[in-house]
């Protein structure tokens, strides 16, 4: 007979075991449906999972997947440890890269080391300026952020649809909805020749740095904890627990928009409709996929980065539709949240009592 | 027509607790039982069985020699078993006569003669027409009888029906509860208060950690010996010993008044009492009278006019909780789990929520958290908390032991006031004992304390001086001498 258990105490080894239970199900599920699919499944995660890191371009593009998903993630991660669910994102994301962008765009044809950082700049202060909208709903107005923040996604989206094909538009584009294409100095610079890698990977780095650092040593972040578990008791200990919401809504909105940043000023070069696959949601996966913490999220993210990678070269090679990556990400979330029913239940064999 | 309820070796087990071990415990008609033991002791889940909200792993219920299967609280209806929470299950924005209405199959007209019937057999005199919000809770008590009455039950069960009521109510509701015995319906009382055991019932049954401790009859017993098997020790009881009159004023209201934009909290109303040195100001009422808005103001959760409190002789009526406290006050909430401590949080990380400048816990804005550990010791140690551990997450503390780590945190900055509110709420009397005695000494070390407390033995127990808040006002204050718990039972009912 099974019987299951609520543990008494939270288990430290299996909060950091469900993560790899996550990806080793996920990984046994996609084979599964593979197999119905009729592939081959080892075949299939073969070329899902290995090939497209199998080579230095491939594994340039992993990191070059991996570091917005990493900078969301961790911005994110301050916005879950204090409880605002901002799943919005994309929408910061977005709304950093438009800001960024047309600031990109008024040094159309100047050069100049001071525009790349004002260019960055601008980029964070979109995202937060983005963000800072379902905070001050939520903390003056009592709205819920998880319904401003998500249907904000859809507002900056159609924003940059606008700005691409109407005012912003590259008047010498033939009227495909996109920009001009920045000045060299308003992009980030590659750190390779001829791999698409570009410096917006320090970017991530330091935001790992940075999050680990005041989370878990600064009073700054022991008051955001504290905001986010009760207001109630930052308000008794004397926190100024509506600021903290703000903040943490800043702080990952700045997150979101440097990502844009990275993105419209790395690989692309210029904004269009499509600046991100998702990866403002594709990030909340690697969030908690990284159980919130700053080294959990590098590794997170890498993962995640692989199921872009992963469907387009499943679809180059064997025609698997480019969707099973969004499949597969599903999954992990999937897994991920079920395998977290053992953080607080065990599972007891007991022989049947006659 | 006697009734015969018979449980018969009830187990229920939870994960980590055996709430009810193999339980056996017969009940006759004519009688009223007491159902008696601590917080936890397992009586809520003996009669949430007998109600069909829980069903038992192991056992069975006999009313009047039928094997009983509840597997819902309509089937514990449908035999004739009716039960009063402790909570009322009651839709307040309806009329009482809709309440009673919901789960009856009567007709309108039948059903209100049949109300109308029970309430003058019983003398109830409530409007039946009015909504329940109107209601104090003596009547929403008394409409959570009638609801029960309807159904002439052969077993009534009253689950810790005094904790909300005023002395007068709670005469009131124990004629009633005699009256019904006399009418040959079976009751059940359960409760933790040793006073209304021995002023009302016939026989008591001690549950202890989900054991059945004993069966008695009244006349048998005295409190003590009741005290003494619900805890399972002997109890030395303590007596604060008088005050030495000190004339050293340490804190002043002077016409405090709140205003709150929230429908359901209580304004206060002008509020002026003073404090000296090593005195304890006990602050009565019948909870949600203003208690909880007074200890926010107090604390400084909620500012107001910078000289409506003056401490030491400086004025903090506009300061934070966190500046207060450097004026040497400490602040103990009601709320446990929710306010006063973060269960996910380790036990060394609640203690720094109680960040006081000279203790250092945070340096240029830097956790120190080999300062917050020492002194998380040191608190462990001194304030008897049951752990060693002080990276333990405080979820897994006790109710006392986290209690007593509270007190612990806002008493090792020797604050000269401590401002505490329910501070033994839902707590073993064991560890209610430690806290009273740990009160008792901040008051001779010439320390003073404000004691918000709905418990009128407690504030009998440890206050000089007591004043009774009803719907935000605050009565004239009385030396505690003076004071027995009818008079503040009245006031607290809002008479003069």
């Amino acid at each position: 007979m099974i019987k299951i258990v609520k543990r008494d105490q939270p288990s430290r080894a299996i909060f950091f075991f469900t993560p790899v239970l996550a990806i080793f199900l996920t990984l046994v599920a996609g084979g599964l449906i593979f197999f119905i699919l009729g592939f081959k499944p080892f075949e299939a995660l073969k070329f899902f999972f290995i090939v497209p890191i199998a080579d230095k371009y491939g594994f340039s593009e992993l990191l070059l997947k991996a570091t917005p998903l990493c900078l969301i993630a961790i911005g994110l991660s301050f916005c879950f440890k204090s409880n605002n669910w901002n799943i919005g994102a994309e929408g910061q994301l977005t709304f950093g890269a438009i800001v960024s962008g047309g600031v990109a765009l008024l040094f159309y044809e100047q050069e100049g080391f001071y525009i790349l950082p004002i260019v960055i700049l601008a980029g964070a202060i979109g995202g937060m300026m983005y963000a800072s909208i379902p905070a001050i709903l939520k903390t003056y107005f009592n709205t819920n952020e998880i319904l401003v923040s998500l249907m904000l996604v859809y507002v900056s989206k159609l924003i940059l649809d606008y700005l691409v094909v109407g005012p912003w538009s590259n008047p010498e584009g033939f009227n495909f909805p996109e920009t001009r294409q920045f000045s060299d100095s308003a992009k980030l610079p590659l750190l390779f020749e001829g791999l698409r890698i570009h410096a917006g990977i320090f970017l991530a780095l330091a935001a790992v740095v940075i999050s680990w650092f005041v989370f878990y040593k600064t009073y700054l972040g022991f008051q955001m904890k504290v905001s986010g578990f009760s207001l109630k008791t930052a308000k008794y200990a004397g926190y100024k627990g509506k600021k903290m919401i703000i903040l943490v809504f800043l702080i990952s909105g700045a997150c979101a928009g440097l990502a844009g940043v990275g993105e419209i000023t790395g690989p692309i070069g210029q904004l269009h409709r499509e600046i991100s696959p998702d990866y403002g949601f594709t990030a909340i996966i690697v969030a908690f996929l990284g159980r919130l913490h700053p080294v959990g999220i590098i590794f997170a993210s890498l993962v995640v980065a692989i199921t872009y990678l992963g469907a387009e070269t499943a679809q180059i090679f064997m025609q698997i539709p480019k969707y099973t990556g969004q499949v597969f990400q599903g999954m992990i979330l999937f897994f991920l949240l079920a395998s977290d029913y053992l953080l607080f239940f065990k599972i007891k064999f007991i022989g049947s009592k006659k | 027509m006697n009734t015969n309820l018979k449980i018969s070796n009830v187990t229920k087990i939870y994960p980590g607790c055996v709430a009810n071990d193999n339980v056996s415990l017969e009940f006759n008609s004519g009688k009223i039982y007491a159902l008696l033991g601590e917080n936890g002791a397992g009586k809520s889940t003996l009669v949430k069985i007998l109600s069909g909200v829980i069903i038992p792993d192991e056992g069975n219920i006999y009313l009047n020699e039928n094997n009983l299967k509840l597997n819902s609280p309509l089937d514990a209806k449908k035999n004739d078993i009716g039960m009063v929470f402790q909570h009322f299950n009651l839709f307040e924005t309806l009329s009482v006569f809709e309440n009673l209405i919901i789960d009856s199959d009567e007709e309108r007209e039948s059903l209100r003669e049949k109300i109308d019937t029970i309430m003058k057999k019983y003398n109830f005199s409530i409007d039946l027409d009015i909504p329940v919000l109107n209601l104090s809770a003596g009547q929403k008590q008394k409409v959570e009888i009638i609801r029960c009455l309807i159904r002439s039950p052969k077993v009534l069960i009253m689950d810790e029906p005094t904790s909300v009521l005023t002395e007068q109510e709670t005469s009131e509701l124990f004629l009633s509860l005699k009256k019904f015995s006399e009418e040959g319906i079976l009751i059940i009382y359960i409760t933790h208060k040793l006073k209304e055991v021995m002023q009302l019932c016939d026989e008591v049954a001690v549950m202890r950690r989900g054991k059945l401790v004993s069966v008695s009859e009244i006349k048998n017993e005295n409190i003590e010996s009741l005290a003494n098997k619900m805890v399972g020790q002997n109890l030395k009881t303590i007596k604060k010993k008088k005050a030495k009159a000190s004339s050293d004023q340490l804190i002043k209201i002077t016409n405090l008044n709140f205003t709150s934009e929230d429908p359901f909290e209580t304004n206060l109303m002008d509020i002026n009492f003073s404090v000296n040195r090593g005195e304890c100001l006990g602050i009565a009422g019948i909870s949600g009278n203003g208690q909880s808005e007074l200890f926010q103001v107090l604390s400084g959760e909620i500012i107001s006019e910078k000289k409506s409190i003056e401490f030491n002789n400086n004025y903090i009526g506009d300061l934070s909780p966190q500046e207060r406290r450097e004026y040497l006050m400490a602040f103990s909430p009601e709320d446990r789990l929710e306010q006063a401590a973060i269960p996910q949080m380790k036990i060394f990380e609640n203690v720094a929520l109680n960040n006081f400048k000279s203790s250092n816990f945070f340096n240029n804005g830097l956790i120190n958290e080999n300062k917050i550990k020492e002194h998380s010791k040191k608190i462990i140690s001194d304030f008897n908390v049951n752990t060693d551990n002080i990276e333990l997450k405080s979820q897994f503390l006790s109710g006392g032991n986290l209690q007593k780590l509270i007190i612990g945190r806002e008493l090792i900055t020797s604050p000269d006031l401590l401002i505490c509110f329910n501070p033994t709420w839902g707590l073993d009397v064991g560890a209610i004992n430690y806290i009273h005695e740990t009160l008792i000494k901040i008051n001779e070390q010439n320390k003073s304390i404000i004691l918000i407390s709905t418990d009128t033995d407690e504030l009998l127990k440890l206050s000089d001086k007591i004043s009774v808040i009803h719907k935000g006002k605050l009565s004239k204050i009385m030396n505690a001498e003076e004071v027995t718990s009818e008079k503040l039972g009245i006031l607290m009912g809002g008479a003069n």
